[in-house]
């Protein structure tokens, strides 16, 4: 697990976010920046040789139970939050009658 | 006005900026972030909470207060979709676009399967949340899933959406009344209203309730959203 | 390099796998094609989850991934390429012979085909005859346009939303017709 290569995933999400045009592009470049920062959590907490957060028998090194509690409801509110924004992309389509960026914000120059 | 292309190649270099300041903040990581939380939990984890399961005992005993303020979040995004979807779901929904595209006969069957078996799943992470990994958050959105095969073994299906979230803000009450009862047992808010000197059986009740009702408040709400969504849509 | 365990391999593996997809999700055009590239992300972050130790973060993953998510996408998706028109015209403007041969229909399928929708036409009774001014059905079943037939001069009416930015080209192309009139109402604003 390398944190660099999870940060190139955030990067491109973020291009994604600042390039497309379409808005459930957006979302969907949203959703993957959330997952890169989920997975830099992640690797934060765990090493080498670690095992799981359960109290077991011989268990003798854990990873960080506290990176892992957070991401837990990172990921249900995520998912929530997506589905707000996807049922605004729904009611935009229904007022402008497009789903694209340029065409919304520069009413006019509808072609 | 700059072309477009242009206008990409400077949004590049602004992220490569961006990455060599990540890269150079991995050298000093160890001032940020330290081993001293994961030695105490290790240490007194167990013992505090009752639960095998470190994860679901920070979830619902240390940061008890987070957790609930993460169910009001997804309380307020599943008023949020109703209110935006502005549909009066008293009305009987028009299903002029459903007709259109059968769920074949294979997939109906398989469904039939499926969903007794998804549900017992979601059930039991929710119960073993304490001792083994899951938990109310996961066996909640585990429910939810099972509860939308229903939707495509019978298309007509009616759901009484106001029902729905009034079942999950009396559940979200819920979960704060006993989140505060150890301020009456032990005179300390959001914490385990059982004492760890009371033994470990009685620990694990506290834990079962809790992840219980976390569990049907997130599988109500998953289910109101993707109703609002199948009535939006096909 | 050489002591890299297979557990170390399978996760630069699944990494470098993951940015692909990601790079695949943000240069895609076709947006039915990225919800499978979308699903496939959640099952390899779910992958890299549980080879980070773990296991709760990748339960929750799985679950709300696997249906929830590219549910509620499909639905937004089907939903943006399709244009509903809700035919109270009653006659064979649009529908006659139980075909799609009316002129009516003829022009909506320009139109639509102008902007690559898909055309859906509403006629199932029950709605037709709901009650109230055409603004008040438009708003509760959420069409796009209505059709509707003035008894008397025998002129067709195409009733849109003001804010809709399609409108103006539908009025272009009706202007060939005589007997067609291209009519907006105010759609209540968003959000109230």
């Amino acid at each position: 697990m390398d944190p660099l290569l999870t940060f190139i995933v955030i990067l491109v999400g973020f291009y994604g976010l600042a390039t497309s045009n379409n808005i459930i592009k957006s979302v969907f470049c949203i959703t993957i920046i959330e997952s890169g920062i989920i997975l830099l959590f992640l690797n934060l907490g765990n090493f080498e040789g670690g095992t799981i957060p359960i109290i077991g028998e011989d268990v003798v090194a854990i990873v960080d139970p506290l990176p892992q509690a957070l991401m837990i409801t990172t990921i249900v509110i995520g998912s929530t939050v997506t589905a707000l924004a996807l049922m605004l992309c729904i009611k935009l389509f229904h007022h402008y009658g497009s789903i694209e960026w340029s065409k919304i914000f520069g009413k006019g120059d509808a072609s | 006005m700059l072309s477009s292309v242009s206008r990409k190649l400077i949004l590049i270099a602004a992220m490569a900026v961006v990455f060599g300041l990540f890269a150079a903040s991995l050298i000093d990581l160890a001032s940020l972030y330290n081993d001293a939380t994961k030695d105490y939990f290790f240490e007194h984890g167990f013992e505090e909470t009752g639960s095998n399961n470190l994860v679901t005992g920070i979830l619902l005993d240390y940061r008890l207060f987070d957790s609930l303020f993460e169910a009001g979040i997804l309380l307020v995004a599943v008023s949020g979709v109703i209110w935006v979807s502005k549909h009066d779901f008293a009305d009987k929904n028009p299903n002029f676009m459903i007709d259109k595209y059968k769920t074949p006969d294979l997939f109906i069957s398989f469904a039939r399967l499926v969903y007794p078996l998804l549900l017992a799943f979601g059930l039991y992470i929710i119960l073993n949340g304490h001792l083994s990994p899951g938990g109310g958050f996961q066996g909640g959105a585990l429910a939810a899933t099972a509860i939308l095969i229903l939707y495509f073994i019978d298309k007509n299906k009616e759901t009484d959406i106001k029902r729905i979230v009034t079942i999950e803000k009396v559940l979200y009450l819920a979960i704060i009344l006993v989140a505060l009862l150890s301020l009456f047992t032990r005179s300390t808010a959001f914490t385990n209203f059982v004492a760890p000197a009371a033994g470990r059986q009685w620990q694990v009740v506290y834990l079962v309730t809790l992840n219980v009702l976390i569990g049907l408040k997130v599988a109500f709400g998953l289910w109101t959203i993707f109703t609002a969504f199948l009535k939006e849509g096909r | 390099m050489a002591d890299l365990t297979l557990l170390e391999i399978t996760a630069y593996a699944l990494q470098i796998l993951l940015i692909f997809i990601a790079i695949a999700i943000v240069l895609h055009k076709n947006n039915r094609t990225i919800i499978i590239l979308i699903a496939s992300f959640s099952l390899v972050v779910s992958a890299l989850y549980v080879i980070n130790n773990a296991p709760d973060v990748a339960i929750a993953e799985v679950a709300i991934g696997a249906a929830i998510i590219p549910l509620i996408y499909v639905i937004s998706i089907s939903r943006q390429r399709e244009f509903i028109v809700l035919d109270r015209a009653m006659d064979d403007f649009i529908i006659s012979d139980e075909e799609f041969t009316g002129y009516g229909y003829r022009l909506l399928k320009q139109f639509t085909d102008h902007y690559h929708l898909d055309l859906n036409i509403c006629n199932d009774p029950m709605i037709c005859q709901m009650e109230g001014p055409d603004q008040n059905v438009c708003e509760r079943t959420n069409v796009d346009l209505i059709v509707s037939k003035d008894e008397k001069t025998g002129t067709y009416y195409l009733k849109g939303k003001e804010s809709s930015l399609l409108m103006h080209k539908l009025e272009e192309m009706a202007a060939d017709y005589s007997d067609i009139e291209v009519q907006t109402f105010k759609d209540v604003e968003f959000g109230e």
